[in-house]
């Protein structure tokens, strides 16, 4: 039950940062999916995996709310189709978690393709910097959670490497050089 | 580390150490040596790393540094072929992992050849170019540097991913991945107005030959993937490199070193895309004979784009030149005598 509902979290956070363009938004929806993976995390390997995703979380959404357009911005005019895709998406990885596949972890299967899946569609879809980095500290947490699906037990190194990530790309300020 | 992966990492570092010291512009040389240092360790990374999923999240980290270094394409178009490619592939991996049906094994194959495809840059999933971006911000880099180190870890970890009947899947998909690019890539170096495009579309016929060699499983066909790496890494890089000035400048040269390096660059005798070839088609040969004669007609469409990138170069003199020959001589070396490149990659 507890892995369902920290699913469910996973991919109303993911969700979050596919529907929202504001650093508010898109910090709480790192800060949410990665609560969720980090429950996850927990039982597929262990303690350390499961602080290294919460952290990288909580350190992704400080970073979040340093730049981007102030605000929410959570549902924005014309992010129907967004929330469709969300929609669907969770459909489509919850029928491929629970009733193609087989053996246990169906919540570790349908977050690991949900947040990939959704992460990759925001890549595809934004354009501004927040957006694309929030979208990538959640593929790099999602990348880990799915190391998880494996036959032997996980080691906590991806679920490190992703926290890195998921922390230092929020931080990032692009610039834009001319050509030498 | 695989032994292919470490012969691509040395390539690429020889690659690099070639244009530090044949680079047009001086000022760009220090940016050479350090960001493309930092991407030839990326691609290093890549491939020594102990697991799959943190090659690839080496590939992404990669992928948004090359993104934030600078450029002139915007700052989503770079950073979405990495990142595409990463999903692509965690998810091909993922489906290889979990217990269901045969179609989840075939799902897996679909994903690690899409993710492929994004990572390197080639058909469906071309970066757009920009004549004056930077060498080490262009998607060159990603097509004749992280690339190959990429391609060589995707494909062994694919062969212990997928049981067999998806890795025969998988190496259908890469060949009929690498004749649409061979297609599309020769058409395109060909057809296409803009010189900058051109060698892009030029790298990206080069991979439909890898892409080709890869999906054979004969070891004639392996060898064939890794001596065309060499070609792109040791010849069209650095062939493309002393163009570009020319071509910002859109200026012409027609000298008969035009022709040798346009012979060069369509892989004809006795350069090592001739080689790399003659293996393909062995291979092919092998597997299913009338493969070969689509490959062997796909190799013909080379001509007029390569006659094209050759008088692209211009009128090059001093350091530029020296290097031109350089290229040329190791290219003809490796094409007359590969067998040293093939020990080094166990193959």
């Amino acid at each position: 039950m507890v892995d369902a509902v920290a699913a469910f979290v996973a991919w109303l956070g993911a969700s979050v940062v596919v529907l929202a363009d504001g650093r508010r938004g898109l910090a709480l929806g790192a800060a949410i999916s990665a609560a969720g993976m980090a429950v996850l995390a927990l039982d597929v390997a262990g303690p350390v995996a499961a602080g290294s995703i919460a952290l990288g979380g909580v350190v992704a959404a400080t970073g979040r709310l340093r730049s981007g357009r102030a605000g929410w911005h959570v549902m924005p005019a014309g992010s129907t189709p967004r929330l469709v895709l969300c929609i669907a998406v969770a459909l489509v990885a919850l029928w491929i978690a629970a009733a193609l596949t087989t053996g246990p972890g169906v919540s570790l299967r349908f977050t690991a393709m949900v947040v990939i899946g959704l992460s990759g569609a925001r890549v595809l879809g934004a354009d501004e910097a927040p957006a694309l980095f929030s979208a990538t500290g959640l593929l790099a947490l999602a990348i880990a959670l799915a190391a998880g699906t494996g036959q032997p037990p996980a080691a906590p190194w991806p679920f490190l490497a992703a926290a890195i990530i998921a922390g230092g790309v929020s931080w990032i300020t692009p610039r834009i050089v001319r050509a030498a | 580390m695989q032994p292919e992966a470490v012969e691509l990492v040395v390539l690429a570092a020889a690659a690099l150490a070639f244009a530090v010291v044949f680079s047009p512009a001086a000022a760009s040389r220090r940016e050479l040596l350090g960001k493309g240092g930092a991407g030839v360790l990326g691609a290093a990374a890549i491939a020594a790393v102990p697991t799959f999923d943190l090659a690839l999240l080496v590939l992404l980290a990669l992928g948004v540094l090359h993104s934030v270094i600078g450029g002139k394409r915007s700052l989503a178009i770079r950073l979405r072929g990495p990142l595409v490619a990463v999903a692509l592939l965690g998810l091909g991996a993922f489906f290889a992992r979990v217990q269901g049906p045969d179609a989840m094994e075939r799902f897996a194959a679909v994903g690690l050849v899409a993710g492929l495809a994004a990572g390197v840059g080639v058909l469906p999933y071309l970066h757009p170019i920009d004549p004056d971006e930077p060498l080490v911000s262009s998607p060159v880099a990603w097509l004749a540097v992280v690339g190959p180190v990429l391609a060589a870890v995707v494909v062994q970890r694919a062969q212990s991913l997928l049981l067999v009947d998806a890795a025969g899947a998988f190496g259908a998909m890469l060949i009929g991945l690498g004749l649409i690019n061979v297609a599309w890539g020769s058409a395109g170096a060909w057809l296409t107005e803009s010189e900058a495009a051109a060698w892009r579309y030029s790298f990206v016929a080069d991979w439909g030959l890898v892409l080709c060699g890869m999906g054979l499983i004969v070891a004639d066909g392996q060898r064939a993937a890794i001596v065309m790496l060499f070609s792109i890494v040791l010849g069209r890089l650095p062939l493309y490199l002393l163009s570009r000035t020319a071509v910002r400048d859109k200026s012409v040269s027609g000298r008969p070193v035009s022709l040798v390096v346009a012979a060069a660059l369509a892989g004809s005798a006795p350069f090592a895309g001739f080689a790399a070839r003659l293996l393909l088609l062995r291979a092919a040969t092998q597997l299913f004979w009338p493969l070969a004669i689509v490959l062997a007609a796909g190799m013909l469409m080379w001509l007029p784009g390569s006659l094209r990138l050759g008088r692209s170069l211009g009128l090059l003199k001093g350091r530029q030149a020296v290097g031109i020959a350089l290229v040329l001589a190791v290219n003809v070396a490796a094409g007359l005598y590969p067998l040293p490149l093939l020990l080094a990659a166990h193959l």
